[in-house]
């Protein structure tokens, strides 16, 4: 069991950050809007970053898993296929993470 | 209405993680972000410290301050329906806003995000109800934030014209990880933001050169 305290803690914690977030742009958004550094980490980074995640996220579960890395990269790309496809994210999330439990369960690919 | 499954997914995995299912309730409404309530559910079973859950919020919501620039002039004047967009300002709810004509009204721009947030909410009470139900060994169910990610990528992938910070990404992943596995996302981070900025300077100093 999850210990509440810690986690109330914890979503506390993550809501004060997200907001922050969010809220940047509003508190110093014509400062930040003079500065082309911004601008331009505004266009890169978004995509980098969520590629980073993926990327890391991917690594994390082949890293637990003795038939790694092929059940993760074959989910993976079906998800992005999906994904490019249809601009269903419910479809391209639930259809991955199915085909990835039945790889996981069935030990289709070695090990 | 696209939220409800997804927060049911969150909600479900969160208790099946042991946590109460008001928790995952309690989430939904405090911190409304897809991508970091997934990320926080391994992290929290296995007790991960604040701070370190914290930071990995940070990293995975950084866009989210990009997203609130482009948006300065649109948002509502007055206070509260103003507050409460930037708080809502998730990825679904800021691809809704951006397709919206100038003048749209102050209230729809709200009812928006209200019904994002409700759905989201509502989703994240069914999953838990159902994940109070029964616990399923499943291994890889935890795969749901891989694939949340991947469709996060490929949107922005979609957004942008160039695909040049995808594959900046992806290199310097590989280097950062033959450098230090462990602290592989960071370093690749970091990396990033220097070719995002010798790549923009790089950019500038050509056409100066062929004036």
């Amino acid at each position: 069991m999850i210990d509440k305290s810690y986690a109330i803690g914890v979503i506390a914690a993550m809501g004060g950050v997200t907001f922050a977030l969010r809220a940047v742009p509003f508190v110093a958004g014509l400062w930040l809007q003079k500065h082309p550094v911004v601008q331009r980490l505004g266009h890169f980074l978004p995509l980098a970053i969520m590629a980073l995640l993926t990327v890391n996220s991917m690594v994390g579960m082949a890293a637990t898993d003795p038939s790694g890395p092929w059940p993760e990269g074959l989910s993976g790309a079906l998800v992005a296929m999906l994904q490019w496809r249809t601009r269903n994210a419910l479809l391209s999330i639930l259809l991955g993470t199915g085909v990835y439990v039945v790889l996981r369960n069935t030990h289709w690919l070695g090990a | 209405m696209g939220y409800i499954p997804l927060g049911a997914v969150f909600g479900f995995l969160f208790v099946q993680a042991g946590a109460d299912g008001w928790l995952a309730v309690l989430a939904s409404v405090v911190v409304f972000a897809g991508a970091a309530q997934y990320m926080m559910i391994p992290m929290i079973a296995a007790g991960t410290s604040v701070g370190a859950i914290a930071l990995a919020t940070l990293i995975v919501n950084l866009r989210h301050v990009f997203y609130g620039l482009s948006l300065l002039n649109k948002l509502p004047q007055g206070r509260l329906a103003r507050w409460y967009l930037v708080f809502g300002l998730t990825d679904e709810t800021y691809s809704v806003l951006t397709t919206l004509p100038a003048g749209t009204r102050d209230k729809q721009l709200v009812l928006i995000a209200l019904l994002n947030q409700a759905w989201w909410v509502l989703g994240s009470l069914i999953g838990a109800v159902i994940g109070a139900q029964a616990q399923i060994s499943l291994v890889g169910l935890d795969f749901a934030l891989v694939a949340l990610f991947c469709v996060l990528t490929v949107e922005q992938w979609r957004a942008r014209k160039s695909a040049a910070p995808l594959w900046v990404a992806l290199l310097a992943y590989a280097v950062a990880f033959l450098g230090s596995p462990r602290h592989a996302l960071v370093i690749a981070i970091a990396l990033s933001v220097v070719a995002a900025l010798a790549l923009d300077r790089a950019s500038r100093v050509v056409p100066e050169n062929q004036k």
